[in-house]
């Protein structure tokens, strides 16, 4: 099967219509989109993400609104930290935004406890489980982990978005492929297209990428990102 | 036997995800993409591509055979005939390594890396100087400079460590310096810290273009150490015995790991105890929360029991102890209740040291002489409940470069 393209993008940056008009356009080229929710703490972010969190929380928008806006583009799955969320009112709105799944990425390092939880909450309100995953899993919990996922296990290769600490690509989505039964979609910090061959070399089904488009986006415009999100669309369709 | 062909890493064999380090809340920078710019990029790929096993490059093993791995497995014999027990004592001696403890460990690897990715200076900081002295002669042996950031105190009291260092080839500057902005900025009074020393580390390798190499707490830092419990396997199975109770003091926690983690993610063993020093209550009286490991704030973030990253740790003898943090593995196993934790002061220690020195001959450095002290209590605590255990513990170090410190302790009583 040709290797997915998954595009992650916060919600409202770095300016409404901008993040509406890239992501209508993006939802071409993308299997599945990502769209995160400013959260209080994005604790595994690095610096440009969370610089959009602080961008967006300044644009004073309505978050569901704008996400409302544009999940018909393509598959989208919203994506924001437990840790400061109430869970039954956020998916009873996030569900009638028309998204199709919800990812946290800190429901495994600060809420084992409460995954079965979480899992079946989400699953009650008709939404899908994208599980995320790090190197610093165990084992045993990306194996229990992974089956409660519904639509793939997220991986993030990096400790932290869009921050190149060096690191074997293709041994740690091996470690994980070697774990995971369903789809597996690596992301975090991939920073070329020698990267993201690695992932798929290891055995990832796709890529997720956030912060280098995020970047172009913010820098260059819609035109550009739009650009830039086929061509990798691409190359991932030509691994 | 061999030195081991493979490092073990205990994560993905952890009953719960590690939490990560992360960036502090109120950053512009990433201080994690700051680990790239100071560690060799191979260490930091290390530490960030989780891997349970991870090979151990020819060169590496070699200068381990070297300098003396695998280091012995003996039986405290005499010691057991002393506390007239049923008990067996067995102890990993990394006293043997010629620094004098376990530190060469991590040195050897960290020292190689850099040289490999053309890096001409390492440098670090030391405390009581076992770390110093381990990362001179790592340096020296595969070719390259390096200079050591030592605590003034220890400057000035422990000239035989520095005298090591310095013949070993290493720079040996006093901290606070004027070297360095930070300690510019701290009273040339001030006898100085551990986290005071190792931010002036950081710093000069920042300006100089030099590599920093790191004594403890990062994980992959215990996954060199784990050259300790692996040989320790090894030589157990060879005598046909296994221990039932393991035992290790605990700094930052990298001795402790590197001896006990192979047994946990083998599950030989059944008890495992860390010991701390009474004085730095961080078993006892520290929150299992994100914090610096560095006084100054320069490094990431790390979820670890900790008494507070602006902790000032009173000024007892063992300096390898003088810490405020517990490795993020280790912290959690303590929480999760796979590792038991044990508090002595120094003088009980130095008590169970010179135990240990009569019986066995051997000096503990006395940061391991805690860990003496717990396994007289295991054994005692066997006795009394009418059972036989076959106890082990990791001596991180010989006390030989430290006697002043014991003459010192036993003159104050």
């Amino acid at each position: 099967m040709m290797p997915e393209l998954v595009i992650y993008n916060t919600v409202g940056f770095p300016d409404p219509d901008t993040f509406t008009e890239f992501i209508r356009g993006a939802g071409r080229y993308a299997d599945v989109i990502e769209l995160g929710i400013p959260p209080k703490f994005a604790k595994y972010d690095g610096p440009t993400i969370r610089k959009s969190y602080a961008v967006v929380s300044g644009n004073d928008s309505d978050y569901f609104e704008l996400i409302r806006n544009v999940s018909s583009c393509c598959k989208t799955v919203a994506l924001s930290y437990l840790d400061d969320l109430d869970l039954e009112p956020f998916l009873n709105k996030i569900r009638d935004t028309g998204v199709k799944a919800v990812l946290f990425p800190d429901l495994l390092i600060d809420h084992m406890h409460e995954l079965d939880y979480v899992t079946t909450s989400v699953r009650g309100k008709s939404l899908g489980n994208v599980i995320f995953v790090s190197p610093s899993v165990p084992d045993s919990i990306m194996r229990s982990a992974s089956l409660v996922a519904d639509e793939f296990v997220y991986l993030g290769v990096r400790p932290t978005t869009g921050v190149q600490t060096p690191i074997n690509v293709t041994s740690v989505v091996k470690r994980a492929r070697d774990i995971v039964k369903g789809k597996l979609i690596a992301g975090f910090g991939l920073k070329d297209n020698s990267e993201i061959a690695q992932a798929i070399s290891g055995g990832a089904d796709g890529v997720a990428i956030g912060t280098s488009i995020m970047k172009i986006l913010e820098e260059r415009g819609t035109e550009e990102a739009l650009e830039a999100t086929r061509r990798l669309k691409e190359y991932v369709g030509s691994l | 036997m061999q030195v081991p062909e493979r490092w073990y890493n205990i994560i993905p064999d952890l009953p719960l995800p590690l939490p990560p380090p992360i960036d502090p809340p109120d950053s512009d920078s990433s201080s994690i993409e700051l680990l790239n710019r100071i560690l060799p990029a191979e260490v930091v790929r290390q530490q960030f591509s989780i891997e349970r096993w991870t090979n151990i490059p020819e060169e590496i093993r070699k200068a381990y055979e070297n300098f003396g791995r695998p280091t012995p497995l003996l039986r405290a014999k005499r010691l057991e005939e002393r506390l007239n027990t049923r008990s067996k004592i067995y102890f990993k001696y990394e006293g043997a390594l010629p620094t004098g403890s376990h530190k060469l460990n991590a040195a050897i690897p960290q020292a190689f890396y850099a040289k490999r990715e053309g890096i001409e200076e390492v440098v670090t900081e030391t405390g009581a100087g076992q770390w110093g002295a381990a990362v001179s002669l790592a340096a020296g042996t595969v070719g390259i400079k390096s200079t050591v950031f030592m605590v003034r105190s220890s400057y000035e009291q422990k000239r035989q460590r520095r005298g090591l260092m310095e013949i070993y080839g290493a720079k040996v500057i006093p901290s606070p310096s004027s070297v360095t902005n930070f300690g510019r900025s701290i009273s040339g009074e001030s006898p100085g810290s551990l986290g005071i020393a190792m931010s002036e580390a950081i710093e000069y390798a920042l300006q100089n273009g030099s590599k920093y190499l790191v004594g403890s707490v990062l994980d992959v830092v215990l996954m060199y150490q784990s050259v300790i419990g692996l040989e320790s396997i090894s030589q157990f199975r060879e005598i046909d015995e296994l221990p039932d109770t393991l035992i290790g003091c605990v700094g930052g926690g990298s001795n402790f790991a590197g001896f006990t983690y192979p047994f946990i993610g083998s599950k030989i063993a059944e008890k495992f105890v860390a010991v701390g020093p009474s004085e730095i209550p961080k078993f006892t009286s520290g929150t299992y929360k994100y914090d610096y490991p560095d006084t100054a704030g320069i490094l990431p973030l790390i979820k670890m029991i900790t008494l507070g990253a602006k902790f000032e740790p009173p000024p007892i003898y063992s300096g390898g102890l003088r810490y405020h943090g517990v490795a993020p593995t280790l912290s959690m196993l303590i929480k999760q209740g796979t590792v038991v934790t044990k508090e002595y002061g120094e003088e009980k220690s130095a008590e169970a040291a010179r135990l240990f020195a009569e019986t066995q001959g051997i000096v503990p450095a006395l940061e391991s002489s805690h860990a003496v002290a717990a396994v007289i209590d295991e054994v005692k605590e066997a006795d009394k409940s009418g059972t036989s255990k076959v106890i082990a513990f990791n001596m991180s170090g010989h006390g030989l470069l430290e006697l002043d410190n014991y003459i010192k302790l036993y003159g104050e009583r």
